[in-house]
């Protein structure tokens, strides 16, 4: 019994001292989360720039651009991969 | 267009600003103002109303052609709008092109009073709001004024109209079917407080502002007149100004009245058309720079909350001025009027 415990203890002890996830994959995680914003914000400018294009062909230039300058978001998240060690 | 799903403000915003953006300016005005009616109608083949004037050309010409082609360019715009808006912005939007199906009920109900053929009152109406066209022509073909209390049946005028309709019959004029149409379209225009959420408080806030504005007008109206009417009777509940008791005593004291807006929030807004008013005691100008104090007031509305349904409305306000303006200038220049005397009568920001 006390000896079921005490190694009870240390796997305890050994779980509890490497982080539930890797590194790498906490980075992942960030991107993915980043990637879901910017498309979130792209929701709304989409919209706004295919009503623009609609009223004026001229502006699909100007839509376009607007509409992707949040994916600056996810370019910005994925350093983060590469910045963060792959193990301790 | 549907009332279902979320609000799309930005795709409706978007299309409405690029409208709002290319509608005609003051150097057009100044154009068009020095033209005769053929010329308007030319010009107006090379902006938005191109459609309009190529359809019509062939049927009429002259002024008819510049009225015909701004009423049909209005409803097809407005019909665009609702085509577009989603949601909760269809439904406020719809809410507030009712005063369409208002003015054509009241257009059909004076037609058959006073016995118009039914070409000419089809030609008055906009076919801009909720009803159909079909629906509209139907409203058209009806033989008497009864026939067209009992075509709207199922429309929300239906509970107006019944007691209206009977003091019609007794005093045979059409004035309580007129104010029974007016109510019901501004009683069911704002939405009750029930309804809440920011995008509600907004629109509510635009259209208390456009309330007010209306009672200012008519409370200025009888005060000049002189006329012995009670105030309170052409009152518009839902503005945020004055209630149904107080008018009735500002319009006696006209000094009081003026005093009382420009301490309102609308003072920075109409500061010019108070001091107007105060200095040549003209109520065309002060109406008209009342309108102008309006359109400014939408459209700081527009920017301060640009995803709401602000700038669809100022839109809708800023889209009529301008068909009343080239109206206006086109029926001056037939009647041979002025320069001067036309540009009184335009109201450009």
């Amino acid at each position: 019994m006390i000896d079921a415990l005490a190694e009870l203890t240390t796997v305890a002890q050994q779980t509890g001292s490497s982080p539930a996830i890797t590194p790498k994959s906490a980075a992942a995680l960030a991107v993915g989360l980043a990637a879901l914003a910017a498309g979130y914000a792209e929701r709304g400018i989409g919209s706004a720039a295919v009503g623009a294009i609609a009223e004026d062909q001229d502006l699909f230039g100007t839509g376009l651009i607007l509409t992707v300058l949040p994916e600056t978001l996810v370019i910005l998240a994925l350093v983060v991969v590469f910045v963060v060690p792959s193990a301790f | 267009m549907s009332v279902y799903g979320s609000a799309n403000y930005e795709y409706v915003v978007a299309r409405v600003r690029h409208r709002r953006a290319s509608l005609f300016s003051d150097d057009e005005y100044r154009k068009l103002l020095r033209m005769g009616t053929g010329e308007i109608a030319r010009f107006m083949e090379e902006t938005q109303y191109e459609d309009a004037v190529n359809a019509l050309g062939s049927r009429f010409s002259g002024v008819d052609l510049i009225e015909h082609a701004l009423n049909e360019t209005l409803a097809d715009d407005f019909q665009d709008l609702l085509r577009y808006s989603e949601g909760r912005l269809y439904e406020q939007v719809v809410r507030y092109l009712r005063k369409f199906d208002a003015w054509n009920v009241k257009t059909v109900l004076r037609g058959l009073y006073s016995d118009a053929t039914e070409a000419e009152v089809r030609s008055d109406l906009i076919d801009a709001g909720e009803f159909e066209e079909a629906f509209l022509d139907r409203l058209v073909a009806a033989e008497s004024i009864e026939g067209v209390v009992e075509l709207l049946d199922d429309t929300l005028f239906e509970t107006y109209l019944e007691g209206a309709f009977e003091a019609y019959e007794e005093s045979g004029t059409l004035v309580p079917l007129e104010n029974a149409v007016d109510r019901a379209y501004y009683e069911n225009l704002v939405p009750d407080a029930s309804v809440r959420g920011e995008a509600a408080e907004l629109y509510r806030e635009f259209l208390e502002a456009e309330i007010d504005f209306r009672n200012v007008r008519n409370a200025l109206r009888l005060a000049r007149s002189g006329a012995d009417v009670d105030p309170a009777e052409y009152f518009i509940d839902g503005g945020a100004l004055f209630d149904r008791k107080e008018v009735g005593q500002l319009v006696a004291d006209r000094s009081t009245l003026v005093s009382r807006i420009r301490e309102s929030k609308y003072g920075d807004e109409l500061s010019r058309a108070l001091d107007e008013l105060e200095e040549a005691d003209s109520l065309i100008g002060f109406e008209h720079a009342l309108d102008r104090a309006l359109l400014e007031y939408s459209d700081h509305l527009s920017y301060v909350y640009p995803l709401s349904v602000c700038p669809v409305l100022a839109y809708v306000l800023a889209k009529e001025r301008e068909v009343d303006n080239i109206r206006a200038i086109a029926r001056g220049r037939e009647a041979g009027l002025s320069e001067a005397e036309i540009e009184e009568e335009l109201v450009i920001l």
